[in-house]
């Protein structure tokens, strides 16, 4: 017989009933007691929660067409977040079933503690379905559902400078009077509960087009004045005779103006804006990973998504809505998400930033044709390949029949 | 409203490669009533992807063991073939460059025995013919592990046909390592794989370390080209046409049982689904624990069995998307093992802390699949595997700050060792944690690996008393958790041992 000698013919062949006699008595010692727990997933859970019910405890103005929107918790709880991430709304309005993002507009600091908080801000310059519901149905004492937080938009000091400009438009402020709040916070309380953006400076280039549109003006300048060496605002009116500050757009020129050598810029904005800033950045030398922005929600008028099919505009096919074995047939606008048509008809979908990139509301082709907007498409490859696509992003171009998760 | 059947012959909880891999199992012989149900909104379990900023991200430590070339496949390679899961596989071009600094050992070695051996010849004259002796000797217990693992066989012919697999049963890698006097560096060498089974080779048996060791050197390691994803996506497609019910975003949170037998499960949304036979890719902890219901039908054994198990090590791995070629990086390998000593008692000492940690493993994904970033940008990840214990004290305030600083000191580390400089080049940036593979994917204690390979808990020993522990009828597991342990290429084995239970008792009870 070959073979390997370890420590001689008998000790060697008689290793198996060695280790079976091992695991046998490990077993035999073992504890009976069932009490095993798993403090991972308690973590996991603490930091990834469930969709929970909150509180709307204040209401208060943050422009004269803004409000901000307070909320506490049920259960005590919320999850630790970053300035830039949202907050995700499930709301039942009329005979929909609809989610919505929101950034939250808070600070991090003020979710914890003993009474925590977050808060949003809605700016509702123009009948808006969500932001309608908000301003004429949420008061103080109404109870929402939702969940947080979520999304990448952050300010990553593996990655990013501590050096940051903001670039916003509009309600596109938010995210940065969370960062502006906690800045303020955290380098003037040594016992912050986070010491992430201690150190960062922060110059915010904000757009609006009147300065009574600007949105939380007076939260931002509260934090401002609380840390003037780090923080910096600056206005810019695009159509405000009486504005004395800078006017114009957001032009390459302003922000050469306020930059600083290797800076991070973070957006935040519609489309048109966005637009604009990349190019300027681009012209700039700014090296691509120094430019973080927001999801950009998929704009309401199809025309302004890059090559969507004109003459669908305005047609209605049938989508057949597969949920395991459950099968329902809806119709579906060729000039709107199939996420929208899901919720009009109340069927749950789990839509996070309505721009194609989180794949939250991941869907299932198994019939039809489809248009994807390639505005922010964040589908993997061999999804691409496969037929998945992101319901919040992607527009029928015939009749569908798709498979979406039960919710 | 019905979403579900109100009955399956088998629910298979976690789409997984271990839960899908037994589903196709189960549908090539000819059972087909199948529904599984999956807690994420993927498949796969952590073998998939993200997007960041539009660039596609590889989740897991991402190489594929046991498929070899096609005219050579190995048993996971074989059973894709088989199934008609076609998988874009690619080479992974070599084994690994080992560093260690403490002695200054640098060596890069590539799959193929003679190869290999021949790499420590050049580098440590005299020593490359026992090496290769040494290499055999892996690759015999490697076939032997493989065939008997599907085969009945008795002791005496057991010695007799397979007598290297049987007279190394007893020992532990180290045990076996020493019979060959190698010079503490090639053994240093040879050693490198070790986190990837998860114990010092004091302890772990020399069995799994030889077939890891033959697996990686005989038939290389592979990477699909739409990242573990496509593997995933492929198995799924396959799965639901051959008449699967496949539904995403559904956590099982009970399994129901009546008088020693399951009969269904209960969905965190409320659905109760009936079945036969219920596979579960939750850890027998969870279930044992906390899933079954009523819990006075757990048995005494079972919770035994979980008391007495350990838990293998964990991931956290920083995960990166950088600016510039791996040429311009000056990155030439596709994976390093980096590490400032070997003595195992220390870097297993250091593996239950909340770092610096000391034995890192990198991966630069390019070099295996070079269509894996757009042009100009590397994917790059650096993984330590240590123990949960340390992250199980951890509070949601300093979760974050705690991610970039492991992410930083990894960073600082491999930087050090390598002398390749990256901290100015990250792009994109992810820090995986056993937080993070718990919230995904719900595996308890966020472990990847399993339980841990050691002497109380052989393979073979698995193997030999699998039947006395299957504790209630019609319950079968299949994931890291099962008897071939960790790792993707055997996830297969396990999802299909799962289905070999089930198929067997179907005969018996007909």
């Amino acid at each position: 017989m070959s073979g390997i000698k370890v420590k001689g013919f008998f000790q060697d062949v008689t290793g198996v009933n060695r280790i079976v006699k091992a695991r046998e008595e490990s077993f035999k010692e073992a504890s009976s007691v069932n009490s095993q727990t798993d403090p991972v997933r308690a973590l996991a859970d603490a930091i990834h929660p469930d969709r929970q019910v909150f509180t709307v405890t204040k209401v208060y103005e943050a422009s004269p067409t803004a409000r901000t929107f307070r909320f506490e918790p049920e259960n005590g709880h919320i999850a630790p977040f970053q300035c830039g991430q949202y907050v995700n709304f499930y709301l039942t309005i009329g005979s929909s079933k609809v989610t919505r993002a929101y950034s939250i507009s808070s600070a991090p600091y003020q979710a914890r503690g003993e009474k925590p908080f977050f808060e949003i801000t809605i700016r509702r310059n123009r009948p808006y379905f969500v932001p309608d519901w908000f301003f004429e149905s949420v008061k103080e004492g109404s109870k929402v559902t939702a969940a947080l937080p979520f999304s990448q938009f952050y300010y990553e000091p593996l990655r990013d400078s501590d050096h940051i400009m903001a670039l916003a438009g509009g309600s596109g402020i938010t995210p940065f009077a969370s960062m502006a709040k906690e800045i303020a916070y955290e380098s003037t309380h040594d016992d912050a509960p986070y010491q992430t953006l201690k150190n960062v400076d922060l110059t915010i280039l904000y757009g609006s087009v009147k300065h009574t549109d600007i949105v939380c003006g007076d939260q931002i300048e509260e934090a401002r004045k609380q840390a003037p060496d780090q923080i910096h605002v600056v206005h810019v009116m695009s159509d405000d005779p009486e504005w004395e500050g800078e006017k114009g757009f957001v032009t390459r020129e302003i922000m050469e103006k306020y930059s600083t050598p290797d800076m991070t810029y973070f957006f935040c904005g519609p489309l048109p804006m966005f637009n604009m800033v990349k190019k300027n950045l681009t012209e700039m030398g700014v090296p691509e990973k120094r430019f973080r922005h927001d999801a950009i929600a998929q704009p309401s008028n199809v025309k302004m998504i890059p090559g969507f099919p004109e003459d669908q505009v305005g047609k209605t096919y049938q989508l057949t809505v597969m949920r395991g074995i459950q099968k329902d047939v809806i119709p579906a606008k060729a000039d709107e998400p199939v996420a929208v048509a899901l919720e009009r008809a109340a069927i749950p979908v789990d839509t996070h930033c309505r721009a194609g990139e989180c794949g939250f509301c991941r869907s299932q082709l198994l019939k039809g044709s489809i248009f994807v907007s390639p505005l922010g498409d964040g589908r993997r490859e061999m999804d691409k390949e496969m037929g998945w696509f992101h319901a919040c992003s992607s527009y029928p171009t015939s009749d569908l029949t798709i498979k979406i998760p039960i919710i | 409203m019905a979403f579900y059947k109100d009955h399956y012959q088998v629910i298979i909880i976690g789409g997984g490669l271990a839960g899908m891999a037994c589903a196709l199992q189960l549908q090539a012989k000819g059972v087909s009533d199948i529904l599984i149900l999956e807690k994420h909104n993927l498949p796969g379990g952590l073998a998939t992807s993200y997007v960041r900023n539009g660039v596609e991200m590889e989740a897991t430590l991402h190489e594929m063991m046991s498929i070899g070339p096609k005219e050579d496949r190995l048993k996971v390679g074989q059973f894709f073939d088989e199934m008609g899961v076609d998988i874009d596989w690619l080479r992974v071009p070599e084994a690994y460059r080992f560093v260690e600094t403490e002695k200054g050992i640098d060596i890069t070695l590539h799959s193929g025995f003679k190869k290999m051996a021949h790499e420590i010849e050049k580098k440590y004259p005299g020593w490359g013919r026992k090496v290769y002796d040494f290499m055999n000797l892996c690759n015999r217990v490697y076939d032997s592990m493989n065939y008997l693992s599907t085969h009945q066989m008795g002791k005496l012919k057991m010695l007799k046909e397979h007598p290297d697999f049987v007279r190394t049963l007893g020992y532990t890698a180290q045990q076996v390592l020493d019979t060959y006097h190698f010079p503490e560096d090639v053994q240093d060498i040879l050693k490198a794989y070790w986190i990837y089974v998860g114990n010092p080779t004091d302890t772990l048996p020399f069995t799994i370390f030889a077939f890891l060791l033959a697996d990686y050197f005989r038939g290389g390691s592979y990477v699909a080209r739409g990242f573990s994803h496509e593997m995933s996506m492929k198995m799924e497609r396959k799965v639901e046409e051959q008449g699967a019910q496949f539904e995403f975003c559904q956590e099982v949170t009970k399994i129901l049982v009546k008088d020693g037998r399951v009969y269904g499960v209960r969905t965190k949304r409320g659905d109760e689904i009936h079945c036969d036979y219920v596979v579960s890719g939750a850890y027998p902890n969870r279930v044992y624990s906390q899933m079954i219901e009523p819990a006075s039908e757990v048995p005494e054994g079972a919770i035994k069995v979980i008391n007495a198990k350990k838990l293998s090590v964990c991931p956290v791995s920083v995960m990166m998307v950088l600016d510039g070629t791996p040429e311009e990086l000056g990155i030439h390998d596709y994976n390093i093992f980096s590490t400032n000593n070997m003595h195992m008692d220390e870097l297993w000492a250091n593996s239950k802390t909340l770092g610096p940690y000391h034995y890192l493993t990198s991966i630069c994904l390019n070099l295996a699949n070079p269509d894996c970033c757009p042009q100009g940008l590397t994917q790059f990840s650096i993984t330590a595997l240590p123990l949960v214990n340390a992250f199980e004290g951890v509070k949601e305030e300093d979760y974050f700050a705690l991610k970039r600083q492991l992410a930083r000191e990894m960073i600082g580390t491999y930087e050090k060792t390598t002398g390749i400089v990256i901290h100015d080049k990250i792009r994109e940036i992810e820090v995986e944690t056993p937080v993070t593979v718990s919230h995904y994917v719900g595996a308890w204690k966020g472990s990847i690996y399993g339980y841990a390979h050691d002497m109380q808990d052989h393979v073979v020993a698995r193997l030999q008393t699998a039947d006395s522990e299957r504790f209630i009828r019609g319950l079968q597991f299949a994931g890291a958790h099962g008897i071939s342990g960790d790792g993707m290429g055997p996830q297969i084995t396990n999802g299909r041992a799962a289905a070999k239970g089930i198929l067997d008792s179907l005969k018996e009870e007909k």
